[in-house]
């Protein structure tokens, strides 16, 4: 076990960035100090991260590549009885690679809103929260116990609440901010009761074995490693047996409001009513993937649930195609981007339900590269046109915006799939593994993988559409309000106004753009995060380039990506299972080396049929020729997608699309009218005016005979030899009752 | 010294009837209304002082009290003043001391009317509470339960709001009702003392407890079952737990604001610890037997307190349903006999005293300025008054039990113990301690859903109304208030321990003589 008290400076550097910045900030009102103070303290959690990571001058071997993971315990947190909660971080490879992209994207996005929040008035406010934010996910991905983590998990939910209806004054902006937070209140519930459930199986929330106060903790994993010797059975039984099963999906019902998945989505796009950059940092890159990280950190139990496995993948592949249909249709540059997010979480889903877990976490990563890019180019896009979100009118701006333009450009080809930009390899190894899944029901795999497929295409489509709208075509900014607002007004009109309410009280008027408006490039301190992440967005991937793609140019096995993640993932031994696992294909003849101890055990124990299927599962030749070939499919469907795009887009950039589509299925809709307003009425009319104000209260008006009964009733009852004792001192207590209340009323009167 | 540390409990009870008597002779004489404030606040905040000499508190006899204090006082019936505390009561007396003062700090221009009799009652009041959470004698108990009704009943009705006088009879006859029978009930156990041990008869429950272990005191079921339900009641009806709860939003809605603090940190507070204190010591067999019935109640009324607070158009009257939500959770771990469940339950307690009372000085605060509680009259405040909005999405964050915030820690422990617990029939098809701590666990998403309405509606937005356009932020008097609280709040969920590590020794005592009366009682139970 190695301990390195440096790893709560990780998290506790942005929490003292966001005190400073509430307490003195608030004060000084000083833009240059508040944003210095913020990105500063984030520079200090990214360097120390990586420090840890890479194991940079820390005087032990990094994280990343070490067994053990790198432990610093705080304080113990609650301890009773047989339970304890440590306030105690923990870095392993999972923890490292979440730690270092939020720390490096965070730093990015927190200079690039030092220009974009410019002139807000209330600039210390915002920077506050986006470091508390910053603090809360580093405290989520770092902590070593389910509590904790889920203190991160409600953390950022908060900060997310905060930060979405940071303009308060705008209507939309705190309805959004508040459906957020109960969206991923209803999530949270499901993993609290898991984490009970969890606790009350294993008799532990750890996620390592370690030593604390001199008392030996064994995680939850090698609980499950030791004791569960094949996965449970396939099916609705499984679901409330109280097992592995039960506790994965309650987990996941977490994971469906922090990741916006179906059914809990609807709060995301609604969330884009927050300041740009916030969308890009929570709503894209890191808070979103939370549910991703605690399925992966999870997937020991995973694996040992094919059920919930099954629902996993599901859910995350309707989630992916559903929210692509809807993206198509959005005019609101923000929400497409959104309901891109959506579709994207659901690829990473897809990911974990066939047990592509590392493949999941790869997405995870370059989604954050270039969705981040994304998004800062789209604020880069709202700044330099003064606050239009509407791409309707837009049009021809890479004429203005060339930086921006490109950066984007090269985004769009990486959530494109286009090879060698990051998505293509994430994306495809996701396509891949659904493909060659083998622990779902018969068939199930092609079906996922055809909607993958489908929903990339879309992806292309939308994505190329809004590319088109936005920079290419006739500049259409100089245009009147012809065709705003009919149906489709709300949302494009209320998120017009993001940014302009920070300094007055003028937020009610609209800002339609002056007649010969011309849009401009963003200063450098925007400009530059989009170039570092467009870089990324274009090599990152390249850290995970599977081994059927590398051979190819004449390169061995270079997935570093997967062999730093590989000992995070369970190996789920022993039982038929084991045969068709799909982690089966992760596990490399070396696995045992830096497998875990509790790992090993496990596979010693499954034995008979892991050391003959894993070795034969990797890089066999017909499995090569397999990917290679579907590979070279998605990329032509995503070729096709852009040329889908750039057909119908290209000629008719304004072009109706369906309104169902548009109305986003109008989920809303059924969702309010299903479900909040009977509750709403039914509390109103029922329970409070019907059975408190109507049926209690009037029983007490009668009061009197009530009383009378009762007494009649007890004395009845009674044993015998109180009676005539009680009965005379209930006699005598009315009487003091009574005098009380006389002489009460007097008082009063 | 000595004699302070001897006689502490008693001079905490009698230090505010000082004050009441010092506040009533300085009106005879002086007639100044203006410093009775000071007086009032001097003497709570003095008892609150004292009180903290509690915390040396290592002095535990042999009954595992602390601070014992037993003299004979009325010979014929046997009935003794016997005071002590010990961890369970140990953190609602400091509650209950800490609170006062704030109290006094809240209504600090709002009373205008008989000062006078206002101080007196408050102080009389706080007496008459700390009397209920030290007293061991059952007689002495349900006096200073019985006289802590006195002074709220006028303070309701006499400084309430316009619905005053109805609010206040409905809490008197609600409460007085229940504790009647609770009188009947210790009078019972009198009789069953003398006649089974032929020792004459005795009202301390030290003395009580003492016998039922040796074997000479077994009251039969049928017998425990009514005194059971007996004391029970007078409770529940306190606590209150649902469907005895409809007293409650009346009597916070028109209370004073010092009033509403009081009732909702401390009053209620005495019937989760009576249950505890004496159902559970007294009728471990009853309490676990009719723990599904409580249990059942409890999560009515997390949510149905939830759903009904969800739509109520006056703020305090929001902050009153919760109470009645929040209490569900402390009943619920009460009743789930597990550690994890009872100590969660009575950090709960804590924790509620500290989030609903601060929400009640917060709907005080501005109550004062606009002389309206209804949702619809505010909104946009967060532009006009800064400092509130903050302190009350703190205070909300807190309610709603966000962790890192006290409410976390106490609901936390007390669902997990619920899920734990083994007061439930577990049949074959279904675990219901399972289905209980999910359905408790929809009210935390209620409590999000109702508090985060309200804050939108009265805070953010636009300000919509004229008359809030030049509303004062918070005086430092204010801020003054509210930061202990909110220290607490933060220091309360991120660091337990201390308070957790008190209360321990005698909830687990509680908890084997419930879950093993049988067997073991008196070794496990030896905490005393």
């Amino acid at each position: 076990m190695t301990e390195n008290n440096l790893l709560s400076l990780i998290i506790f550097a942005p929490l003292a960035g966001a005190v400073v910045n509430w307490l003195i900030g608030g004060r000084l009102k000083n833009e240059m100090f508040s944003g210095l103070v913020a990105c500063g303290t984030i520079a200090i959690s990214t360097v120390v991260a990586f420090m840890i990571a890479f194991g940079i001058g820390t005087g032990h071997e990094g994280a990343l590549v070490a067994e053990k993971p790198v432990l610093d315990h705080i304080w113990t947190w609650i301890q009773v009885g047989g339970f304890r909660a440590d306030f105690g971080l923990g870095m392993d490879r999972l923890s490292g690679i979440y730690a270092c992209f939020i720390t490096f994207v965070g730093l990015l996005i927190h200079i690039f809103a030092t220009g974009y929040m410019h002139g807000d008035k209330g600039f210390y406010r915002f920077f506050a929260y986006l470091n508390l934010f910053m603090f809360s996910m580093l405290t989520l991905v770092l902590a070593d116990n389910f509590l904790l983590m889920f203190v991160g998990w409600e953390g950022v939910g908060l900060c997310s609440y905060l930060l979405i209806g940071y303009y308060l004054k705008k209507d939309e902006a705190r309805k959004a901010a508040k459906k957020a937070f109960v969206m991923n209140r209803i999530g949270d519930w499901g993993v609290l009761i898991g984490v009970f459930l969890i606790f009350t199986i294993t008799g532990s929330i750890s996620f390592y074995d370690k030593a604390v106060d001199g008392a030996q903790v064994q995680s939850v994993f090698t609980w499950i490693q030791a004791n569960i010797a094949s996965p449970e059975p396939f099916g609705w039984a499984a679901v409330f047996a109280g097992g592995m099963t039960s506790a994965a999906l309650l987990l996941f019902i977490g994971a469906t409001g922090k990741s916006a998945q179906i059914p809990l989505f609807t709060w995301l796009p609604d969330a884009m009513a927050g300041p740009t950059p916030v969308s890009a940092l929570i709503h894209a890159a890191t808070m979103v993937t939370a549910g991703v990280y605690m399925v992966v950190r999870c997937n020991s139990i995973y694996q040992n649930a094919p059920t919930a496995m099954f629902v996993v993948a599901v859910i995350g592949c309707a989630t992916a195609i559903f929210a692509a249909t809807i993206g198509l249709a959005q005019n609101d540059i923000k929400k497409v981007l959104a309901y891109s997010t959506v579709s994207q979480l659901g690829y990473m889903f897809l990911a974990c339900g066939v047990g592509a877990f590392i493949a999941a976490i790869f997405h995870v990563m370059t989604h954050a590269f270039f969705k981040a890019l994304l998004f800062l180019g789209s604020g880069s896009v709202i700044h330099g046109m003064h606050h239009e979100q509407d791409m309707r009118r837009m049009g021809n701006l890479r004429k203005y915006m060339p930086v921006t333009f490109i950066t984007m450009g090269l985004g769009w080809l990486a959530i494109c799939g286009i090879p060698i930009w990051a998505g293509f390899f994430s994306k495809d190894e996701i396509l891949y593994r659904t493909f060659a899944a083998a622990g779902l029901p018969e068939g199930w795999n092609y079906v996922l993988w055809g909607v993958g497929l489908l929903t990339a295409v879309l992806t292309a489509v939308y994505m190329t559409r809004l590319m088109v709208m936005t920079f290419f075509g006739e500049e259409r900014f100089g245009e009147g309000d012809a065709d705003h607002g009919a149906g489709h007004g709300d949302d494009a009109h209320g998120a017009a106004h993001a940014d302009g309410d920070g300094d007055g009280d003028d937020d009610d008027e609209h800002h339609a753009l002056p007649h010969g408006f011309k849009p401009h490039e963003s200063p450098w301190v925007m400009t530059m995060p989009l170039v570092i992440l467009a870089i990324l967005s274009t090599v990152g991937g390249l850290v995970g380039v599977p081994y059927a793609l590398s051979s190819l140019v004449g390169k061995g096995d270079i997935n570093v990506f997967e062999h730093t993640l590989e000992p995070v993932i369970a190996k789920v031994g022993a039982g038929a299972h084991a045969e068709k696992a799909p982690s089966a294909g992760h596990d490399e003849p070396k696995a045992d080396q830096h497998g875990s101890v509790p790992a090993t055990a496990a596979a010693e124990k499954g034995a008979g049929h892991a050391a003959e299927s894993e070795p034969a599962a990797h890089h066999s030749p017909e499995e090569i020729a397999t990917e290679r070939l579907l590979a070279g499919l998605s990329v032509l469907l995503a070729l096709s997608g852009i040329g889908i795009g750039v057909a119908i887009f290209g000629r008719d950039p304004l072009k109706k699309l369906p309104k169902i589509l548009e109305d986003k299925w109008r989920i809303d809709e059924l969702y309010n009218g299903s479900i909040v307003d009977p509750i709403t009425e039914i509390s109103r009319e029922r329970l409070w005016k019907g059975f408190d104000l109507g049926f209690i209260d009037g029983m007490v008006n009668g009061i009197g005979a009530f009383v009378m009964q009762f007494g009649n009733a007890i004395r009845g009852l009674q044993v015998g030899f109180v009676r005539s004792y009680a009965a005379l001192i209930l006699v005598g207590a009315l009487a003091v009752l009574g005098y009380f209340i006389y002489f009460g009323f007097k008082l009063l009167s | 010294m000595e004699f302070l540390q001897n006689n502490l409990l008693t001079i905490l009870i009698l230090l505010p009837v000082a004050g009441a008597v010092l506040t009533l002779a300085h009106q005879m004489f002086w007639k100044q209304e203006g410093q009775l404030k000071w007086l009032t606040l001097g003497f709570t905040t003095l008892t609150f002082v004292v009180s903290l000499l509690l915390f040396g508190s290592n002095t535990a006899g042999a009954s595992g009290y602390s601070f014992e204090q037993n003299v004979p006082w009325i010979r014929a019936i046997n009935t003794n003043y016997h005071v002590g505390v010990d961890g369970l009561s140990f953190w609602l007396v400091i509650l209950t001391t800490f609170i006062m003062p704030i109290a006094v700090l809240s209504t600090w221009h709002a009373v205008e009317k008989k000062q006078t009799a206002f101080y007196v009652f408050l102080l009389l009041l706080e007496s008459a509470m700390l009397g209920v959470f030290v007293s061991l004698d059952l007689l002495v108990f349900y006096l200073f339960f019985e006289a802590s009704l006195i002074p709220m009943f006028f303070l309701i009705g006499v400084w309430g709001g316009e619905n005053r006088i109805y609010a206040a009879v409905k809490f008197f006859i609600f409460t007085a009702l229940g504790s009647l029978l609770m009188l009947v009930a210790i009078i019972s156990l009198f009789y069953i003392y003398a006649d089974q041990t032929g020792l004459g008869g005795t009202f301390d429950l030290v003395a009580i407890l003492d016998a039922m272990r040796s074997g000479n005191l077994s009251i039969t079921p049928q017998a425990g079952t009514l005194l059971f339900l007996a004391f029970a009641l007078a409770f529940s009806i306190k606590v209150p737990l649902f469907p005895f709860h409809t007293w409650l939003p009346d009597a916070h809605t028109e209370a004073p604001t010092a009033g509403s603090v009081i009732l909702a940190a401390v009053l209620l507070k005495m019937g989760t610890y009576g249950l505890m204190r004496f159902n559970f010591s007294l009728f471990p067999e009853q309490s676990r037997e009719f723990a599904w019935l409580f249990i059942t109640l409890a999560i009515i009324g997390i949510i149905y307190g939830a759903l009904v607070a969800m739509v109520q158009p006056d703020v305090k009257r929001l902050v009153a349903y919760s109470s009645v939500a929040h209490m569900g959770f402390v009943i619920l771990g009460m009743f789930s006999f597990t550690e994890m469940g009872m100590q969660g339950a009575v950090y709960q307690m804590l924790n509620h005293g500290i989030s609903t009372g601060a929400l009640f000085l917060l709907v005080g605060f501005i109550y004062e300025r606009r002389h309206t509680r209804q949702i619809t009259d505010f909104g946009g405040l967060a532009n006009v008054m800064p400092i509130y909005a903050t302190i009350f999405v703190i205070t909300t964050m807190s309610s709603i039990g966000l962790p890192f915030l006290n409410g976390f820690v106490g609901e936390f422990m007390i669902m997990l113990g619920m899920f734990q617990s083994q007061a439930l029939a577990v049949t074959s098809a279904v675990n219901w301690n399972y289905i209980a701590a999910m359905l408790a666990g929809t009210g935390v998403i209620f409590a999000a859903v109702y508090l985060l309405w309200m804050v939108q509606r009265v805070f953010f937005g636009k300000v919509t109304n004229e008359k809030n356009r030049a509303l004062a932020d918070l005086s430092w008097r204010e801020i003054g208030i509210m930061v202990p609280l909110l220290v607490l709040m933060v220091y309360m969920g991120v660091y337990p321990k201390p308070f957790l590590k008190r209360m321990d020794e005698p909830v687990r005592a509680l908890q084997q003589r419930v879950m093993h009366p049988a067997g073991g009682t008196i070794a496990e139970a030896d905490h005393r």
